[in-house]
């Protein structure tokens, strides 16, 4: 498959409820209070529990490997917490080609996750791809 | 001097200086519930019996703890580990994760021990009108064959 800049990452989605947190929590054994308590979320000045880091970073990758290919590889992933993400919220995770290296055949995406009505930035990010 | 600023304190105190954790076997099982909570459908990621199974990438460096969880004394009364952000135990103050930088160098595979080496590299005052610190914590993972993945995670503090 040929790559060039600029084009389009196919998004990926994911709607987390309340339970698919306590879910990650469990497995993760991660008890912070503010992903499944919703008035110690709310006394932390968040609208309600919030979507876990990690959870958010699955979905960058999702997005990466969806896009390298059955065969291909994710050796990068990153992304920043711009906006907390509310249980129950779609996220969607989609972003173009930032960069190809002919040489290394190493392929750069720039990834960037919606939340709500897909009108709040919950993540930005990156990933670098090897395609399948 | 408030709560934050001891945090800071405290923090700038212990950059540089390493600590490990030990987070146990993999077990095929974990990775696969693991997967599933995260909204894969892949049985390459879901499905331990499936003949082209693997770790999902993220699940080791999502981990908080081993399989063997931790004592009532070891959390914060706002659930987080007392040791997880650095210079926060004891203190009053708002912790949010930041971001993560995941390199992979590695594969995990089921069976393979898994040890964590954590070192707090920087601490940084942000913001203006809301003021928070942005603390930078390195962190390596290995089994004992190799290093798997070196992750840059960002720990806000309020």
């Amino acid at each position: 498959m040929r790559v060039h800049t600029g084009q389009p990452v196919p998004p990926v989605e994911f709607t987390p409820d309340t339970v698919t947190l306590l879910r990650f929590g469990a497995v993760t054994r991660n008890a912070h209070r503010i992903h499944y308590d919703t008035g110690f979320a709310r006394s932390e000045g968040l609208d309600g529990p919030v979507v876990m880091a990690q959870l958010h970073g699955c979905l960058m990758h999702r997005a990466a490997m969806s896009f390298a290919g059955r065969d291909g590889q994710v050796l990068e992933v990153e992304w920043q917490n711009r906006a907390p993400a509310l249980a129950g919220e779609r996220l969607v995770v989609s972003g173009t080609v930032g960069a190809v290296d002919p040489v290394s055949g190493r392929v750069t995406l720039d990834l960037v996750e919606h939340g709500g009505r897909g009108d709040v930035v919950c993540c930005r990010g990156r990933a670098v791809v090897l395609m399948g | 001097m408030s709560a934050w600023e001891v945090a800071e304190e405290r923090a700038r105190a212990v950059i540089g200086r390493p600590d490990h954790r030990d987070l146990g076997v993999v077990r095929a099982e974990d990775a696969a519930e693991f997967a599933r909570a995260a909204g894969e459908t892949s049985p390459r990621l879901t499905d331990p019996g499936h003949p082209g199974f693997s770790v999902h990438p993220l699940y080791v460096v999502s981990l908080l703890r081993g399989a063997g969880g931790a004592g009532q004394g070891e959390f914060r009364p706002d659930g987080m580990y007392r040791d997880e952000v650095p210079g926060t135990d004891g203190l009053d103050v708002r912790l949010m994760a930041g971001g993560q930088e995941v390199r992979f160098t590695g594969e995990v595979r089921a069976g393979d021990r898994i040890a964590v080496r954590r070192v707090l590299t920087d601490v940084a005052r942000k913001g203006s009108d809301a003021p928070f610190l942005l603390l930078t914590v390195e962190k390596t993972y290995t089994a004992e064959r190799s290093t798997l993945v070196r992750v840059r995670e960002r720990f806000i503090v309020r």
